[in-house]
């Protein structure tokens, strides 16, 4: 099913939670709704299941306007993150609810929660309540009784937050899984950049209740709107060095030397310029220099940190006769630089 | 050294929690032992423990004398129509005042909880008009209206419901379960174990509900257990043998259900807090 936003607002009071966000989000993708905490994301996930009123705006499931419409008559499936399972009830119990609450007879209803309970195993512990299961289990029970009635919408609020880092890696590669298999559009809110940008289709960037950028991954990562999603994607954290535009390109503050870019700025003005760790090469079509001042091993590659004007880089390099200390010619490839304008964070380049 | 002195103590409070029970037990065992005693061995100076002939005549002369069994039924029946409604209000009480958001709940809550300063002597007056202006005096039914609800007991349960987390209401909803359904389904199961301590309290105080039935109950055949023992003293004559058998009728119900239901009331007084 096909959900579309319109100028979705959610205001507290005087707060304004979630700013006249509008989107698209395509039938049977997954969807992360991203952003660091209080940015909304939350609240926009409630306004899509019904559970809070929208302000102002409108929500459509397909074509049908269901923005009036109550949680219970909207037919979408919301995981928690407290996964909220009910502690008097076993696990078949729990996933077999939203059908006892349609009034499906009994044996019925536990032939159908048998095909979604293979699907995500956990055919092993029916009998048990949920006090009796680890946070993955009851995680994978949430989200069983979330399927169960087959909802045109699956909703998840930060599923991987209470689980450990092993976990969470397997349970994230888990709900890709789970919702290739059951097609099902699902919207999940976190506020982790690696957890968004490893299982997603596409990733909502939220900042203060307003939409920086919709887009899959890699448009997010490659093409940044703003120095903001420019920051909030991307492992390392982009490099960000500050300075100024003179006639012919970006100066770093405390250096001299010039980066040209081919881009109009008026002179003077403040710049951010950010690179990705992965965009700098050394040591080849040098534009200007920086010492060394630490490596690390990660993986197969070292990982480096440059002085350079009042801040450092970072950069990979293959390099392994690089020193501590050295001073390298440092040079760009051609993705993964940007230029943004200091005080708005607009991207110039 | 440090053992010693921890088990010193330990001798100090079981020493006393032993004086304490045996305190608590011995006029129960008294009114057990006398009630098997004849009519001299009770009067006896100096008085003997334990009956020197055991007899049953006194349960045989009280069940004849008086229709205890039909006291017995009138008490069960006004004590399960409080308990049963009782619950049924304070349950539905408990849920408005901690799930539904409605305009002035804060308010009527605080009245409520105002009320219950109010004892209840002195409500009587007004109760018993009503009850008068009903046409209801000598009714079993009168014993059984003015108690079909409890803000103590709301309370306690409100103050459960609402540690139950949002997300399990939300869950249901989004789930498409209405209100009630999530009332009866989820919260009532899950308050289990409240629910039984204040079923338990409240049957014991409607057992033994006493002042109000004597004032609006008149007839032998509307009496409950509690007004039976009472008149079979007044009418009887003072013979403590047979007063000891009728109070230990009366008495046993609640005894048996105190032995099984232990674990509730004992949690739910100390967790519920001040009234027993």
């Amino acid at each position: 099913m096909k959900v579309t936003i319109k100028e979705l607002t959610k205001k507290f009071g005087d707060f304004t939670a979630v700013d006249h966000v509008s989107a698209e989000f395509d039938d049977g993708k997954l969807i992360a709704l991203l952003g660091p905490s209080g940015c909304g994301k939350t609240t926009m996930l409630n306004m899509l299941s019904g559970i809070l009123p929208s302000t102002e705006g409108k929500i459509f499931f397909d074509d049908e306007d269901v923005t009036d419409l109550s949680a219970d008559k909207r037919g979408v499936g919301l995981v928690f993150q407290n996964y909220a399972l009910y502690p008097h009830m076993t696990v078949l119990e729990n996933v077999c609810f939203p059908l006892r609450i349609r009034g499906v007879p009994k044996k019925e209803r536990i032939e159908k929660a048998m095909k979604f309970i293979n699907l995500v195993h956990i055919e092993d512990y029916l009998d048990r309540k949920p006090a009796e299961l680890s946070g993955g289990q009851q995680q994978r029970v949430a989200i069983t009784r979330a399927l169960i009635k087959k909802p045109k919408l699956l909703l998840l609020d930060e599923p991987l937050s209470n689980l450990d880092a092993k976990l969470r890696v397997e349970m994230r590669e888990e709900i890709r899984r789970i919702q290739k298999e059951s097609g099902v559009t699902t919207i999940f809110v976190t506020h982790d950049q690696e957890e968004a940008s490893s299982i997603s289709d596409s990733i909502m960037l939220l900042k203060r209740g307003v939409q920086q950028q919709f887009g899959t991954v890699d448009d997010l990562c490659d093409n940044p709107v703003n120095l903001f999603t420019a920051d909030f994607l991307g492992t390392p954290t982009i490099n960000q060095v500050h300075g100024t535009w003179s006639e012919k390109g970006f100066v770093a503050d405390g250096q001299t030397e010039i980066i040209s870019f081919n881009v109009n700025i008026p002179t003077g003005t403040r710049l951010i310029y950010a690179s990705r760790a992965e965009a700098l090469k050394l040591n080849q079509d040098k534009q200007f220099e920086a010492e060394i001042l630490e490596k690390y091993k990660v993986g197969k590659d070292t990982l480096v940190r440059l002085k350079y004007g009042n801040g450092s880089l970072r950069a990979y390099t293959e390099d392994k006769t690089i020193q501590i200390g050295d001073i390298v010619g440092v040079g760009m490839k051609d993705f993964g630089v940007f230029l943004f304008e200091a005080e708005s964070g607009k991207r110039l380049l | 050294m440090k053992k010693k002195k921890l088990s010193l103590t330990s001798l100090i409070t079981m020493t006393l929690l032993m004086c304490g029970a045996v305190i608590m037990i011995f006029p129960f065992l008294w009114m057990i032992l006398s009630s098997l005693k004849t009519q001299v061995e009770v009067s006896m100076i100096p008085p003997t423990f334990l009956p020197s002939n055991f007899t049953l005549e006194n349960y045989i002369f009280a069940l004849k004398t008086a229709p205890f069994a039909r006291y017995f039924l009138n008490s069960l029946l006004v004590t399960i129509a409080c308990v049963v409604i009782t619950m049924f209000t304070t349950i539905l009480a408990a849920f408005a005042f901690s799930r539904l958001k409605f305009p002035g709940s804060n308010i009527i809550f605080s009245v409520l909880i105002a009320m219950m300063m109010i004892p209840f002597e002195m409500l009587i007056i007004t109760n018993y008009t009503t009850i008068a202006k009903w046409g209801l005096m000598d009714n079993l039914i009168a014993l059984v209206i003015p108690f079909t609800a409890s803000i103590f007991y709301t309370y306690i349960l409100r103050n459960f419901f609402l540690s139950i987390p949002d997300s399990l209401y939300y869950s249901a909803k989004v789930d498409g379960s209405s209100d009630w359904k999530y009332l009866w389904w989820v919260m009532v199961p899950i308050a289990k174990p409240t629910i039984i301590t204040i079923a338990l309290l409240n049957t014991i105080a409607a057992w033994n509900s006493f002042l109000w039935t004597v004032l609006v109950i008149n007839s032998t055949s509307n009496r409950t257990l509690p007004f039976g023992v009472f008149a079979f003293i007044a009418e009887g004559g003072v013979r403590y043998e047979r007063l000891m058998a009728a109070a230990t009728i009366v008495v046993l119900p609640m005894i048996i259900l105190f032995l099984f239901a232990r674990k509730y009331i004992v949690s739910g007084v100390s967790k519920g807090g001040i009234k027993g």
